[in-house]
């Protein structure tokens, strides 16, 4: 009975471990191979089976979109490290703080609404349902958190996340 | 001395009687019919015992053939999942790279 059990323990790790092997190692050579290609538009190629002209057309976008989307990044930072100066001199959430803050708010309001205009001229590109389908997967993806935030603060969670 | 006597009497008998009785010829690949027969019969159930399963299983797993196949399944098995998987990664991870660049405030889920 000890050798039998032996054997069939041994046979038991050994098929386990082959297996887990072969797991990471396909896993690990796919996502190298898939990575290779560090493309940005790749994910918009691939999930909305874009054909190489509509691919070039998106890219022409992307890369005109990329140089306002940076400067306005730098804005937002740049604000943010004024309302935090002023939030730094500890007297509380003082006048200039506060219009700081809505300077903040205002700049990111202008770069979603900048970003979303970006994301309604590229699903032109794409066939009509491939474009509605790219724009409701990008609203989810970029607004989706904050709604998501915002239902939590509200109470409207699942009961998961319990009572703030 | 009745032995010796008797001998070629018994023989004659022996085939009287078989003369007598004819026995029908046996059809053909009888022998092994009933060998598979035999074969095909249940075993008596046994009681079971941790001992004698263990036994089977290790006898079952020490047939070359049934090892390899069981090896190889495993290992396809396992690299079909990993290559899902792996697909699935790059996927995301693609999205997440395409989210990035269109909009640093993006919250992938």
């Amino acid at each position: 009975m000890r050798r039998s059990l032996i054997i069939v323990l041994s046979m038991l790790l050994a098929g386990a471990g082959l297996g887990t092997g072969a797991y990471f190692a396909a896993r690990r050579v796919c996502v190298q191979r898939l990575a290779h290609d560090a493309d940005d538009l790749e994910w918009l190629r691939t999930e909305f089976h874009l054909s190489e002209p509509e691919l070039q057309r998106a890219r022409l976008l992307h890369e005109g979109y990329l140089p306002k989307c940076a400067e306005m990044c730098a804005r937002i930072a740049a604000k943010q490290q004024e309302l935090q100066a002023a939030l730094a001199a500890g007297r509380g959430v003082t006048p200039e703080a506060e219009r700081k803050l809505a300077e903040v708010a205002a700049l990111r309001t202008q770069c979603q609404t900048q970003m979303l205009r970006h994301f309604y001229e590229v699903s032109q590109t794409m066939p009509a349902e491939q474009g509605r389908r790219y724009l409701a997967e990008m609203q989810r993806l970029t607004l989706g958190f904050h709604d998501q935030f915002e239902r939590s603060m509200s109470g409207d969670a699942p009961a998961h996340h319990g009572h703030h | 001395m009745n032995n010796t006597l008797s001998q070629p009497d018994d023989a004659k008998l022996s085939q009287l009687l078989r003369e007598a009785r004819p026995a029908p010829p046996l059809p053909p690949g009888f022998q092994n019919a009933v060998w598979r027969r035999l074969e095909k019969a249940e075993p008596p159930q046994e009681p079971f015992s941790l001992a004698g399963w263990l036994d089977r299983c290790a006898a079952w797993l020490l047939r070359q053939r049934l090892a390899a196949a069981g090896l190889a399944v495993l290992l396809l098995v396992g690299a079909l999942v990993g290559v899902m998987d792996g697909v699935s990664l790059s996927k995301q991870a693609a999205q997440q790279r395409y989210l990035a660049s269109v909009s640093p405030m993006s919250h992938t889920p």
